[in-house]
Formats: structure tokens, sequence, C-alpha cells
């Protein structure tokens, strides 16, 4: 099994690379950061003994995603998953943030993701069955105030994700769509989960647990994953509220979790999700 | 002068055994994770007297790059100043995470910093203890004892619980100090863990996130103060001849967990070596 794995250098990223090796699975990891990605293939090549292939790539790019494609082609390189992991976020409101900012959320998170899943998808082996995952987030479910753009960019991906996996079904591709509550990767996942307090705590997911039934619901039967029996409660019964609701309420709580939490200690450009 | 280095130094129980140290007229190399910590540690202590020799190295310690680093850094400073000679390494940094969290090599943090950054460091500075018969002192807990090493899933991948994390990196720290004996004692290193007890310090409250920083914030009162168990530390690094004993708790030997055995320490250095990418030598080139 050869893997692609986008974002393979942040936590969400290593975390399913250790789940690939774990299973056997050959993997290519892309990442923005080259540092991190030698670390990790280390990591996997010493735990697991697999092949590891890495190449630093900025997926929002079109020229970096055509030198990486035609490094593939010239490997004559096949995939029979795609791990979607890469995204960012930045902190703050919508008018706080640089105008800069807001659209490069788009432009990875959205933009970037279909470019390589493209590319990917154009270079699976025929005949055989393909995974296709997409990293939504919980923030799909509702339109979120103090979050309206990266909760809109998860929400294009969830929708990207269900379209897909009814269109795709005769190439036998298996689409999922992994949305997760918080999962502690970084330093600044951390402490955003410790300002909201007790639902922070309460909807944040064990890390080891979402990456292992991610790969294992993406093998068997792709759709919606939200992980958490809590979550999926919120998720259900935030469907039957009016959305303008549930935008109230979430604003409600945000502004008060936000106020309460330096955005200082919160570096912009981390991958988020 | 002798030379000690201690990780974790700018606070805590490594804060507390760079004083004791400097007190005995150690030249002190400090290994910390945080700048300004760092440096608040290293005028706290330059305070203590006039003639106070020290060095701070700002690292995290967590990812292997840094470890090699750091060691180069201190390797360089040796040779500068003390014909290459280390008389007291202790691998004192540890923290605890109530997540499930990885390194850059994806790692499990906890068995990263605790157990991991110890062992790869150690492998760098042997020949520098060689040269001094120095001594290698690590941190432990009576934690490690009731705990089991899980050899088909040191990470935890799982499920993971913060308690089992940290108590297994604990007895990570015997093993891997009786492997070192084990190895090494010919060459006249020796290596002891110690016992600190319960110490009243913030390891439970760094970047910890969830339950365990809560618990820890309430149950660190009952500690002693970290001076206590920096005593201990100062015991090890000066008695001599070197005590005999693995395992010390108050300057005395203290009963370890019946799983600290041969194979296991074996098992665990086999492991170690290849999630470091190094090669314990059978006889150290100093």
């Amino acid at each position: 099994m050869n893997v692609m794995i986008t974002g393979a250098s942040g936590g969400l990223g290593r975390a399913l690379a250790n789940e690939c090796g774990k299973r056997g699975y050959n993997v290519f990891l892309t990442d923005i950061n080259a540092q991190g990605l030698k670390s990790i293939q280390l990591g996997l090549e010493r735990q697991f003994g697999v092949t590891v292939t890495t190449a630093a790539c900025d997926l929002t790019s079109d020229e970096s995603v055509d030198a990486l494609m035609s490094t593939i082609d010239t490997h004559r390189i096949r995939f029979d998953m795609l791990l979607n992991v890469a995204g960012l976020d930045f902190e703050g409101g919508f008018l706080e943030r640089e105008r800069r900012d807001i659209v490069r959320i788009i432009s990875l998170n959205n933009e970037a993701t279909l470019r390589i899943t493209h590319a990917i998808l154009s270079r699976r082996c025929e005949g055989n069955p393909f995974y296709l995952l997409f990293t939504s987030s919980l923030a799909s479910m509702y339109p979120m105030p103090l979050k309206a753009t990266y909760a809109a960019s998860k929400r294009f991906l969830l929708d990207i994700a269900v379209a897909l996996r009814e269109e795709l079904k005769d190439k036998q591709v298996n689409v999922l769509a992994l949305c997760p509550g918080g999962l502690a990767t970084t330093r600044e996942a951390m402490s955003g989960i410790a300002a909201q307090g007790f639902w922070g705590n309460a909807t944040t997911n064990p890390l080891e647990i979402v990456s292992k039934q991610t790969i294992a619901r993406l093998l068997r039967r792709g759709g919606i994953y939200i992980p958490g029996a809590l979550n999926r409660t919120l998720t259900f019964f935030g469907n039957l509220l009016p959305r303008r609701w549930v935008a109230a309420a979430i604003y409600h709580r945000w502004n008060k979790a936000q106020k309460q939490w330096s955005p200082v200690e919160f570096s912009a450009g981390k991958t988020l999700n | 002068m002798k030379t000690a280095v201690i990780t974790g130094a700018s606070s805590g129980i490594g804060f507390a055994t760079s004083a004791e140290l400097i007190q005995k007229g150690y030249h002190i190399i400090g290994i910390g994770h945080d700048k300004t910590h760092c440096e608040e540690a290293e005028k706290q202590l330059r305070a203590l007297s006039n003639d106070t020799d020290i060095t701070f190295l700002c690292g995290d310690l967590m990812q292997q790059r840094e470890v090699e680093r750091i060691a180069g850094e201190i390797s360089q400073l040796l040779a500068e100043r003390n014909e290459s000679r280390l008389e007291v390494l202790i691998n004192n940094a540890g923290c605890v995470r109530s997540w499930y969290t990885t390194t850059e090599e994806g790692y499990e943090q906890q068995f990263a910093l605790n157990h991991l950054a110890s062992f790869l460091l150690t492998y760098r500075l042997l020949p520098h203890l060689k040269r001094a018969q120095g001594r290698v002192i690590l941190t432990g807990s009576e934690s490690h004892k009731h705990m089991r090493m899980r050899w088909n899933d040191v990470m935890l991948t799982r499920g993971y619980n913060p308690l089992t994390a940290y108590k297994q990196s604990k007895l990570a720290n015997i093993l891997f100090a009786k492997g070192l004996n084990e190895r090494y004692l010919g060459d006249g290193i020796t290596s002891y863990v110690v016992d600190p007890g319960l110490v009243c310090t913030d390891i439970g409250c760094k970047n910890t996130g969830g339950l365990v920083d809560w618990i820890w914030s309430r149950r660190k009162k009952y500690g002693v103060q970290p001076e206590v168990p920096a005593k201990t530390y100062a015991f090890l690094s000066e008695t001599n001849p070197a005590p005999r004993e693995l395992y010390y708790h108050l300057c005395k030997p203290n009963n370890y967990s019946c799983q600290v055995t041969h194979e296991n320490a074996d098992k665990l250095f086999a492991l170690s070596e290849k999630l470091c990418g190094i090669q314990y030598p059978s006889w150290i080139q100093s």
C-alpha cells in the first residue's frame, strides 16, 4: 500500500504516519517544513522499517506541486491512499486578522487540497481500490463566529468529501471526512483547549485513537467520521436547531474563552486541525 | 575544577541540584528548555557566590536533533576548559503529558524526553565521562514500581494513559542505569537513579494540559522542597569511593522493582539504540 500524506510533519500528520507505519504501508510524506519531514522520516524508518519518501512542497503553489508530480512521474510512483492533512488557521476575529492571512486559510485548506487531490487521484493504481481522506473538523458542522473562515473552509472539505464519495463510487474510491474536535497536537492547541475549560477538555479527542480509527474507517467504508460520543451528540442536536441560534451560542462561548486567553502564545501559521 | 552537566536545570530539582553543586565548587553546565527561565536561573545561581562558574545551554531535549546540537556544544565547552573531562552527568529533565503527543520524530513525548533524551545525551558524552571516571545520575521515581515495560507498544499508541506513560519512562530510567553499569563499570563510569520522593515542583503544570495539570497543582503542595533531593545528587556525585547501589532515596540505597533485570535492560538498550540510530560501544574510545 502506497500512501501520500500532506502536512505530514504536523501533529495529526505524524500520528497518521505512525499508524500507517505500524500497518506496514509505504509512505510518501510532504510538508512545507523540510526539517520536520527529515525527523519524521527517521522516526518511521527506525520504528517500523517501512519505506519512507519525503519531499518538501508548498501545496499552495502550482509550480511546487507540478515539480512534485514530475518527480513522482519520473519514479513511476502510484498511490493507493491519500491523507489530506495540511491545513491552517490564524487566531483572532475577522477584522483583527491580516487580509492576506484570511485568504491563505482558503488557499491552503481548500485550493491546495483540491490541487493535490486531483493530482494524486490521477496517479492512483488503476483497478485497485483507492482511499481518500479529507481532514475536516467539528467546526465544519456550524457557522462559527470568530473562526468564520476556518469553519467555512472545513465545511467546504466536508461537502467535497460527501459529494466525491458518491461521484467516485464506481471507480472504487472510498472517501472519508474526518471531523475531530480539539486535538492536543501542539503547545498552542493545548493552550487553546485549556482556555475553553471543561468543554475544551470534553470535546478533545485522543490523537492516538483518532488516527487508528480514521485509517480503519477509511479502509472499511468512508463517509463522515466524528470521533467521540459527546461530539456526535452535540452535532446531532446542533443540526436540529436553526443555524443562526447555534452561531449565536458559539459566538457567546468563544468570545468569553478568547478574553481569558492570551493569543500572544498563538504563533500564526501552525497547522491546526 | 569538576564539571557537572545538569538537564532541566532552570527550575525544580535540577535548579536546586545546580545550587548544591555550585556550593561544592563545581563548574555547572545547565540545560533548560525556555530561554527566559534559563536566564533567570543563571542570574539566581550567580548570586549564590562570587566565583560561581556556570554556563546555560538552551534547547528542547525532546527533539533528537536538539540533543545532538547540545551534546556538541557541551563537548566543545569541555574541550576548551577541562581537558574534555566530565565528572557528573545528571539526566534530570522530564515532563508529563495529559494527552498522547509526539516529537518531531513521531515518538511519544514522555518516552522521548524522560528516557530517549538521556539515552542519546549519555551516549554522546561517554568519552568525557570515561576520562573523568565520571558518574551518570538519572531522576527516577517510586512510581516505577508495579509497572512493566509495554514492549509491544512502548509509545502507548493503543490507548494513552498519562500515568502509565510516566511510570514506564521512570522504569526505563532504572533499566538504562542498570544497563550502563553492566557495560561501563569497568571503564570507571558508575550510574545511579535517584528517587526524589514527592517534590514541590511544576513538572505537572508545564504544557501538560488536561486533568494532570489540575491534579498536580494540588498534589505538589504536599511535596518537599527540591533542596531535599538535591542533597542525594550531591552525595552520589561526591562520595568516594563511588557508592555501589543503583537506586537511592535521601542518600540511602532503596529497593527497586523486580522488573529491573538484565534481560529487560538489554532489551531496552536494543530498542533505544534503534530509536536513536546509535550503537553503544563495547569499549569506549577516549
